[in-house]
């Protein structure tokens, strides 16, 4: 993303209420907060949830003070959507880790060494691991059975590249719980990857 | 002596260079040094996390005035 959509001079020309700015931020923002809340919310609820959040980022706007960038307190916000939605229906994202087994425990003997040890993967070329149709094909899946916590933490921390603990600040969340909900994440898109190098299958 | 299934839990940690005490450290150099499992593991982490597809395209311009005048209307109310 352009570096100057976080700079002092944007955020003043923001705070001073400039449209074309405000209209500069929702294009370059939009379709992240979108991916974001879609880890929660069904299509149109995370539509529903950014198109809100903007409302709300615009009357606060005014009162932002940079101590985050711009990027994290619009997530910020569009998380706080998400859940608030979330808890009307009667649901609630919840960030403890479930006592659910390490998606990677069964390829361990009881000693902890390896019983199953990961396949030798085949990286011809430097981007040929997701290029394969299929395999993008099967990491959708995956990602769409993954529970909505361990979505969540993979989409802040892997796929929009977020600080770490930017992320546990922001949901409020101890940095050992992101921590195993993101290793639950990773796993599960490793064994797939891995049993997909193995038989040629999700 | 670190065993594989406890290297693979502090993996994560360690490709995203998070900070570990010098004693971990130690500890999973030490084991990824002798243990060549463990040391792919690893490597293909990296390289499954670098390929993840980042940043969604910028939204389109129709796109975004419709946000716009969604916005305004909302102000309207």
């Amino acid at each position: 993303m352009d570096p100057t959509l976080e700079s002092p001079e944007f955020v003043d020309r923001l705070r001073q209420g400039d449209r074309a700015a405000f209209g500069l931020l929702v294009k370059a923002h939009h379709n992240m907060l979108l991916a974001t809340a879609r880890t929660m919310l069904s299509p149109a609820d995370a539509e529903e949830a950014v198109q809100d959040g903007w409302i709300a980022a615009h009357r606060a706007i005014a009162k932002f003070e940079g101590r985050s960038l711009l990027r994290t307190w619009l997530t910020r916000i569009v998380i706080n959507q998400a859940r608030m939605m979330l808890r009307k229906g009667g649901r609630e994202i919840q960030f403890d880790p479930s006592d659910e087994q390490d998606p990677l425990a069964h390829r361990f003997r009881d000693g902890g060494h390896w019983d199953h040890p990961p396949q030798h993967w085949d990286l011809s070329g430097p981007d040929a691991l997701l290029t394969r149709d299929e395999l993008r094909h099967c990491m959708e899946k995956t990602l769409g059975k993954m529970p909505d916590n361990q979505r969540l933490v993979l989409e802040l921390r892997d796929l929009q590249g977020m600080d770490f603990d930017d992320i546990c600040n922001m949901l409020d969340v101890s940095a050992s719980n992101v921590r195993v909900l993101l290793h639950r994440a990773r796993a599960r898109l490793f064994e797939l990857v891995d049993h997909f190098q193995e038989t040629g299958e999700c | 002596m670190l065993k594989c299934k406890h290297v693979v839990e502090k993996a994560d940690a360690l490709v995203d260079g998070a900070p570990l005490s010098k004693r971990e450290r130690f500890a999973l150099r030490l084991h990824l040094l002798i243990c060549h499992h463990c040391r792919r593991y690893v490597r293909q982490l990296r390289v499954l996390l670098n390929s993840l597809p980042r940043n969604p395209d910028a939204l389109d311009d129709a796109r975004t005035r419709e946000v716009l005048e969604r916005l305004d209307s909302s102000q309207d109310r």
